[in-house]
């Protein structure tokens, strides 16, 4: 079946990260319009050499997470349209809770959720205008089944998803619909670092014996945005083999 | 521009008003029954429509109970606080509102959702 769609413009956070490079070839091919965000020169180059054969079928605007001047700029250049969001942004900051630098942690989440709930009231005010709107928040496993060292991560995970469930809640009736995926241990980013160093035994903790691959991450979230998943609002989807299932 | 006038026509379609009478008067809460999300549709379509910054707080008179109380801590009068919070609003509004407080009900009228967009054109 062919999905359909309730809009074009496919606005995604962190737009240079693999797993957002992967999914705007299938955006392209649902001839969608990514809009990719960078936050340095190095994330520019990152999606326009991946781009390179899809020029002019996508946009670029600079994004810097905890700069509100840099968002003010982004929803001017995109004259506040877009259909959809993708939330591919998490800085990392992993350290044990009794040995974190108190600067370091207002900052972290500073950005990370408060920044985060900024952008969705712009976002959310700009869908208003039209009635209609979709949100996709990617988690993270770990924020239920954190290791040691991801409490920050994993609060900065639950609270971003907190606030993306009550967007879904507070603005479903006006066509405004959120949803969370969870992915598991992805062969990409953090994940395959993560894999790596722990080989073998981490894939043998999850039921389907293999790690979550990109692919199977995009065309979930292309699933999301499809007209076919609108009902699937203010809730998390899990996508990781089974792992957090079970003991 | 009649502010008014457009904020009236913003209304009838966000609430589905084609029966109702408007007048500056009206309060939009107990009157027009517009609850969260109609507030939060109409400061952005005011937003769009006037080209103006809109502070939904300020706009719909958020907190104007929490400033009373702060008044009354700070053993200073109620009005000449919440003019300094409320700049767009009349001191005799102010009062007003102050005065119907106790009453219970949110006391927000069109004539201060005017008020706020003619004070906002002015900055802009």
């Amino acid at each position: 079946m062919k999905e359909t769609f309730p809009g074009s413009r496919v606005l995604i956070l962190g737009g240079s990260c693999e797993i957002a490079l992967t999914l705007v070839l299938y955006l392209i091919e649902a001839s969608l319009l990514p809009i990719l965000t960078y936050r340095n020169e190095r994330g520019l180059r990152s999606i326009r050499e991946a781009l390179m054969p899809f020029a002019g079928r996508y946009e670029t605007h600079h994004l810097n997470f905890g700069d509100r001047a840099s968002l003010d700029t982004l929803f001017r250049s995109i004259d506040d349209d877009l259909d959809f969001l993708i939330d591919f942004v998490q800085e990392d900051y992993e350290s044990f809770i009794a040995s974190a630098d108190e600067e370091r942690i207002c900052r972290f989440f500073a950005d990370n959720v408060s920044f985060r709930a900024e952008i969705l009231k712009r976002a959310g005010r700009a869908m208003l205008k039209k009635r209609r709107g979709r949100l996709i928040y990617i988690s993270s496993s770990a924020a239920e089944r954190p290791n040691p060292g991801q409490g920050f991560y994993a609060a900065a995970k639950l609270a971003s998803e907190a606030l993306y469930r009550n967007m879904g809640l507070e603005m479903g009736e006006r066509g405004i619909t959120t949803a969370i995926l969870r992915p598991g241990y992805v062969d990409a980013g953090r994940g395959a670092i993560f894999m790596r160093k722990h080989g073998r035994v981490l894939l043998e903790m999850i039921p389907v014996k293999r790690a979550i691959t990109q692919e199977e991450i995009a065309q979930t979230i292309l699933f999301l945005l499809s007209d076919s998943a609108i009902g699937i609002n203010a809730t998390a989807i899990v996508l990781d083999g089974g792992l957090t299932a079970g003991k | 521009m009649d502010i008014f006038a457009e904020i009236e026509i913003i209304l009838t379609e966000l609430l589905d008003l084609e029966e109702k009478e408007i007048t500056p008067d009206t309060y939009l809460i107990q009157d027009l029954g517009a609850e969260s999300i109609d507030l939060l549709e109409l400061a952005v379509a005011i937003n769009s429509r006037f080209r103006v910054p809109v502070k939904d707080d300020d706009i719909f008179l958020t907190r104007f109970r929490q400033y009373m109380a702060e008044a009354e801590e700070q053993g200073t009068g109620a009005v000449p606080y919440i003019a300094e919070k409320y700049p767009f609003l009349a001191k005799d509004r102010i009062g007003e509102i102050v005065s119907r407080m106790t009453e219970g009900g949110p006391q927000l009228k069109i004539k201060d959702l005017v008020n706020y967009v003619m004070f906002q054109s002015r900055g802009v």
